[in-house]
């Protein structure tokens, strides 16, 4: 028999047993549902987790402390071997030239601690305290107006937060695009307490608006500046202090084109300690896939559970039809043919519970708006991602489950004496 | 040309052994019309099992055209099967949920036809038994004779060359008996196809050429009408 007539006959038979069927398949899908949504939320899971993690720094940035490991290192080091700076737990640049010599290190960023006096938009106009913040990583900052390149500001502008818009007498975020601002920044006096004596005004030129997003964990507002801008005003402020050229951190970007892990390694065996991004994003990762492995585990035991559902059904059609396998058999039809007829019909019973199981699940796509909502996420996101290609494989991959579990019927049935089978009435 | 040679068939082992057909041996030249007549339990549908390989005695020879179909390998006898024979049972075994077409396509489906190929053969079938016009009804809702034509369609759609009918009429009254009777003869003589009647009824019996008479499993007489060689 052609494999078209079989699958055809054997999607006839289980039309006429339409309850049977559907009840047999409504088993498999509740698996396949659980499979489904459990591989969508961890793709949305893990989407959403990006997002999360671009918002909130850089990838590619390293964070580089002072080596403070007390397992190592808790006795203290003998007097002289080590930099003034390093004595005090801070970096100076002659740590920076020992990073910049490893290789795919592309550009290292010390964290200058600098502060602004006011802001203002000119001379007369109102002043306003405002924190200065540098932006040395290539963090995605969510804007309101105005456009960054590779996410850096440029040297000589400024990004200000869309609070400050008001105060500053913009009507828009647009409006701000271009425009100067005046930072007004004073030397710290040398005696605590003191009062400052020498100042600077500069002038920086509005690039962008920024703004909240709830994919921020934490949003400072500041005035967010270059590396450059930010060295010189540092400069400014130390020049002839004690505390010049020292680092409580330092900003490494890892190159393009190297590994961030392995650079993380060199700078780790170097003698130092290195936080990145991707060993939260790593961590939560491994959470996601967790928990997403986890309900689609109870999915794969639904699904296995559905496979004695389809062996139980196949038997009791075996035993309906014995008169019918009687009379193909006496007509010709060989073992193959009998034992394929049940075998395709069990693989529609998997299709189609694969089928209504994907389906169910792909609806609960529509909720995402609501789930979005409920959990206070930006509007857009989406917590369930469908795939539609592993959505296929699934369906694909329960045909094949099923036909296997169609294997012991089918047998029975191919096996079957013709005149036994033609005897029952 | 069938010769049947000496063929025993025992059911159940030991003391319970049971000799259904014992030493039974004829021959059947091709075109005729048998009638295996006998008392219920004889033995008449045990040896048309044995004589389509249906079933296998322990002894014996089935000889069809030169060649002992129970030499032959299972994979081999069904395709015989396929392609020579066909059955009609007393009680139809038509698909009650299937439609006339799809009962009659079910042998040319099990010969691998083209697909392209069966829809007329289909036709010509249903047309020869008067049913065309309920092609596409569910066979369920037959009358019985009529389920019993839609059996004598299937039965000769594939042109069978030996047709085996087991008890054809003894669910009909007799009127709808008589039609698949005239069916049966007609396409025997019309095809040259050799037709092999198991019946208790020996008015239909007296209408074929060769009677074959079974008791407790042996040939008691064989009949053969003038004219006929045997
Ligand atoms: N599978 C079996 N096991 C044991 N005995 C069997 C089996 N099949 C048939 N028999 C016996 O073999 C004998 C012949 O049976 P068979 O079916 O050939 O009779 P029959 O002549 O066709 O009778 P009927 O006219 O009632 O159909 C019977 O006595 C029956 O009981
Ligand atoms: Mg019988």
């Amino acid at each position: 028999m052609k494999v078209r007539d079989i699958v055809r006959r054997a999607g006839r038979s289980l039309r006429q047993a339409k309850a049977r069927t559907l009840l047999t398949s409504l088993a498999i899908s509740v698996g396949a549902f659980t499979v489904t949504v459990a591989l969508a939320a961890g793709a949305g899971g893990q989407a959403y987790t990006d997002s999360l993690i671009k918002n909130n720094g850089d990838a590619r940035n390293l964070s580089v402390y002072i080596r403070n490991d007390s397992s190592k290192s808790d006795q203290p080091q003998e007097h002289g071997t080590a930099s003034e700076a390093n004595r005090q737990g801070l970096l100076s640049g002659s740590d920076i030239e020992k990073l910049k010599k490893i290789n795919g290190v592309a550009q290292i960023t010390p964290a200058y601690n600098v502060s602004a006096a006011y802001m203002t938009r000119d001379d007369s106009a109102k002043q306003y305290d405002t924190p200065l913040s540098i932006k040395a990583d290539h963090t995605t900052l969510p804007l309101a107006a105005g456009s960054l390149n590779d996410n850096q500001v440029s040297v000589g502008g400024v990004v200000i937060p869309e609070s400050y818009l008001g105060v500053l007498g913009f009507k828009s975020a647009g409006d701000a695009i271009g425009q100067s601002l005046i930072v007004h920044i004073e030397k710290p006096s040398l005696m605590v307490g003191g009062k400052s004596t020498e100042a600077m005004d500069k002038t920086f030129r509005i690039e962008a608006v920024d703004k909240k997003s709830s994919t921020i964990l934490h949003y400072q507002s500041a005035l967010r500046i270059s590396s450059e801008d930010g060295k010189t005003i540092y400069e400014y402020q130390t020049a002839g202090m004690p505390q010049s050229d020292q680092y409580y951190s330092l900003d490494v970007q890892v190159a393009a084109s190297a590994d961030v892990a392995k650079v993380q390694g060199s700078i780790k065996d170097a003698g130092y300690d290195v936080f990145s991004l991707q060993d939260i994003q790593a961590a939560l990762f491994t959470f996601i896939n967790v928990v997403q492995y986890g309900a689609a585990g109870f999915g794969l035991l639904a699904i296995l559970a559905s496979v004695f559902g389809i062996i139980n059904t196949q038997y009791i059609s075996v035993l309906e039809r014995t008169q019918q396998i009687g009379l193909m058999k006496a007509l010709g039809a060989r073992r193959k043919d009998i034992g394929r007829l049940f075998r395709y019909e069990a693989g529609w019973v998997g299709f189609l519970g694969g089928a209504i199981g994907t389906l169910l699940a792909v609806l609960t796509g529509l909720l995402n708006p609501l789930i979005a909502q409920k959990l206070n996420l930006e509007r857009g996101t989406e917590l369930l991602q469908f795939n539609p290609v592993t959505s296929l494989l699934l369906i694909a991959g329960l045909v094949l489950v099923a036909i296997m579990a169609g294997y012991f019927p089918a047998r029975k049935a191919a096996k079957l004496d013709p005149i036994e089978a033609l005897r029952t009435e | 040309m069938i010769e049947v040679k000496s063929i025993t068939k025992t059911y159940g082992k030991k003391q319970n052994a049971f000799t259904a057909l014992s030493d039974t041996t004829f021959t059947i030249p091709d075109g005729a019309s048998v009638a295996i007549l006998g008392k219920s339990g004889s033995g008449k549908s045990t040896l048309m099992h044995a004589m389509s390989g249906l079933d296998r005695p322990e002894t014996g020879e089935v000889i069809i055209n030169g060649q002992d179909i129970l030499k032959l390998k299972p994979k081999q006898i069904d395709e015989f099967r396929s392609r020579q024979m066909s059955f009609i049972f007393q009680s139809f075994f038509v698909q009650a949920n299937e439609s006339c077409y799809d009962n009659v396509s079910l042998p040319l489906e099990i010969a691998n036809m083209p697909i392209g190929k069966r829809h007329q053969k289909i036709n010509e079938a249903l047309s020869a038994v008067e049913l065309l016009d309920k092609k596409m009804s569910r066979a369920r809702d037959l009358s019985g004779g009529q389920k019993q034509r839609l059996a004598v369609a299937r039965a000769i759609v594939n042109d069978p060359k030996i047709l085996f009918a087991d008890e054809p009429t003894g669910n009909l009254d007799s009127v709808t008996g008589g039609v698949i009777e005239d069916l049966l003869f007609g396409y025997n003589k019309s095809r040259g196809v050799t037709l092999i009647i198991v019946t208790h009824d020996p008015e239909l019996a007296q209408k074929c050429d060769i009677q074959i008479h079974i008791k407790d499993g042996k040939v008691e007489t064989i009949k053969t009408r003038k004219g006929v060689k045997s």
